[in-house]
């Protein structure tokens, strides 16, 4: 499955509202520094306008500025300029006597016509408060972005594992549920309507397999159990056949298959039984294993068995393994291991038993699988030749091992089958 | 010798019934809990044959009302269930063998006979069939008094045999005999040949006849 890169809800939620808000406030500045613009902008000119108006009245009056500004400077001119980019303003930093500092000045440059005469106005304007007035809105509106993002981040901080208690708690009964052992989940309580309705519906269905559970459970069972008296009856009336020379006489063949029928059958309901007893973790009693006297043991059991088919065990074991499993589990890994072995091995080399730190080797000779490698542990999967197999060994041994956190491999090589069962990296 | 048979299931009981009548057994069945539980209270029976599963009872209860009254009575418990803790318990509370259903007829025999042999009453500890002696102490086999020495399976077999006399035994019930629990181990039985064909050998070549046939390729009779 592709998988996209893992972000958290609630940093994810937060960046963007993060994104979003600088957003909002760089707008604002841009929009309130245009403004402040405006307002400097149309301020000064009231000011230059004023000025102006007192200069031209002055001319009109006297003919002359009679009063000399320290913000103006006026001279004669013979001509107006052509230059169509006048007025001319300039902003520059001038001593300030008075403040003793240098100050922001702003000077509009422009020519006026008065009655005929041509002059060359200088005006100078302190802008200095004004450009405070633009520095002060950034310098106000940086900060508090920067405090509301802190906020927003410790507050994710701080708060997730508040708000998301009951969603992770309900994420581990999730994670923890294990179908078959108590139907009821523990109610977490909530006013997130979210979570809530989450955890409803995760108890929902519950209830749903729960109940799937136990009505499967119920028939394997049933099948399992109450077929074997039935095959016990046909087994016997089977005997008695068998033991009766007139029906054998005719009907021998007959009667050999239904015998051999019906051992399958028993077998097989046995093995189911046992498989789904597995699935739903009957055999929980898990203990750390040294393997080494168990195999030796269990080969004992069997060199006889193995010897009458001509075939020899080879044992290298080591001390040091071992296997945190239910013994019961680990008996019937080893039976059907074995067992896999006996029946297919050729007399060409020992079935060899092999452990070392970290894993178990069954091997033996053989031919190759009829079927592809890989539905090795598929129920009923054998080869064309083993009728009177069940055909269920194998998935056994895969199932105890997948519900037991152990790898199971196979391969061919050098004409022989391996099974290896390794630890799980964790 | 009398045996009762504590079985619901009456096509079961019909058919064991038969079976050890024609072993000479006088054998009565009782089909509930209730009824087990009156005639262990009024009858007297040599061994009993018990059910766990009964539909109105557990049957290793039974055992106790059994060791009340006849302490030397055996008792071998049945069960449908593949159960260890059934086993156990039943043992614990005095049972002398136990069997897992489905199970084959001449080994229900073959631990009668081992029970009521091991009888305080009865005690018998040497078998005689025609020119053969089995000590079962020494477990020692003589053919016309000639000590033959047989491995401990080829022992186990002629017994086997002796106490099926006259019936065709199949291959699955022999194998299961001899190799109990481990004959899951393989699903081919023709091995057993190995052991029948030295067997044979064996007291033959003691001057004895030869007893086991072959039959149909199922099984092997021991006949006289």
């Amino acid at each position: 499955m592709k998988q996209r890169r893992q972000i958290k809800l609630l940093t994810k939620t937060t960046s963007i509202y993060l994104v979003f808000t600088f957003a909002a406030f760089f707008f604002s500045a841009l929009f309130l520094i245009n403004e402040t613009d405006e307002y400097i902008n149309s301020e000064l000119d009231r000011r230059y306008q004023w000025t102006e108006g007192k200069i031209i009245s002055d001319i009109k009056k006297y003919g002359e500025v009679r009063k000399k500004r320290s913000y103006a400077i006026v001279s004669n001119i013979e001509k107006m300029p052509k230059h169509s980019t006048f007025p001319i303003y300039k902003d520059s930093l001038i001593q300030n006597e008075e403040r003793e500092s240098k100050l922001l000045y702003r000077k509009k440059t422009t020519f006026i016509d008065v009655d005929g005469r041509f002059f060359k106005v200088e005006m100078i304007q302190n802008i200095s408060d004004f450009n405070r007035l633009q520095s002060d809105i950034l310098g106000s509106l940086i900060p508090a972005f920067i405090i509301l993002a802190i906020v927003i981040v410790l507050f994710n901080y701080f708060l997730s594992g508040y708000f998301f208690n009951p969603f992770n708690k309900i994420l581990n009964q999730i994670k923890n549920y294990e179908v078959g052992k108590g139907s009821s989940v523990p109610n977490i309580l909530t006013s997130t309507a979210e979570f809530s309705k989450m955890q409803q519906l995760f108890c929902n269905m519950v209830e749903r397999t729960e109940r799937e559970y136990t009505t499967l459970k119920e028939y394997t069972e049933n099948m399992a159990h109450e077929i074997q008296t039935p095959l016990t009856i046909i087994r016997n009336k089977t005997d008695n056949l068998i033991s009766n020379e007139t029906v054998m006489n005719t009907q021998s063949s007959s009667v050999k298959i239904i015998y051999d029928e019906v051992n399958h059958l028993s077998k097989l309901g046995t093995a189911l039984n046992l498989l789904t007893k597995i699935e739903h973790g009957e055999f929980s009693n898990k203990t750390v294993l040294h393997t080494k006297e168990l195999i030796i043991k269990h080969v004992d059991s069997v060199t006889e068995l193995a010897g009458l088919k001509g075939l020899k065990f080879e044992l290298n074991l080591s001390n040091s393994h071992s296997i945190n499993i239910d013994p019961i589990l680990f008996d019937i890994i080893l039976k059907n291991l074995v067992k896999n072995g006996l029946n297919y091995a050729t007399n060409e080399g020992s079935i060899k038993i092999a452990t070392d730190d970290k894993s178990l080797t069954i091997s033996n000779y053989g031919s190759p699988l009829e079927f592809p490698n890989e539905k090795i542990f598929s129920r009923f999967s054998k080869e064309n030749g083993s009728s009177s197999s069940v055909g269920l060994g194998l998935a056994l041994v895969n199932k105890i091992c997948q519900r037991n956190n152990l790898r199971i491999d196979y391969l061919y090589q050098d004409q022989q089958h391996y099974f290896i069962i390794s630890k799980n990296p964790q | 010798m009398k045996i009762l048979i504590i079985e619901d299931n009456a096509e079961l009981v019909y058919d064991l019934v038969q079976f050890l009548a024609s072993y000479g057994y006088i054998c009565q069945a009782a089909k509930t809990f209730a009824i087990a539980k009156e005639k262990i209270e009024l009858y007297n029976y040599d061994l009993f044959v018990i059910d766990i599963g009964l539909p109105d009872g557990n049957g290793l209860e039974l055992i106790n009302s059994i060791k009340k009254i006849e302490y030397n009575s055996g008792i071998i418990i049945v069960t449908a269930k593949n159960a260890i803790e059934d086993k156990v318990r039943g043992l614990d509370l005095g049972a002398d063998d136990y069997l897992t259903k489905p199970f084959h007829k001449e080994e229900l025999n073959a631990r009668i006979r081992s029970i009521l042999r091991r009888n305080k009453f009865e005690r018998n500890n040497e078998v005689f069939f025609n020119e053969m002696k089995i000590d079962l102490l020494a477990a020692q086999v003589f053919v016309n008094d000639k000590e033959t020495v047989l491995t401990k399976k080829e022992y186990d077999l002629l017994l086997y045999f002796i106490d099926n006399k006259n019936r065709v035994i199949t291959k699955e019930s022999i194998a299961e005999h001899l190799w109990g629990d481990h004959i899951d181990q393989t699903d081919n039985f023709d091995f057993i040949y190995n052991h029948i064909k030295n067997l044979r050998k064996k007291i033959i070549s003691n001057g004895g006849k030869d007893y086991i046939q072959s039959m149909y390729g199922m099984g092997y009779k021991f006949t006289e």
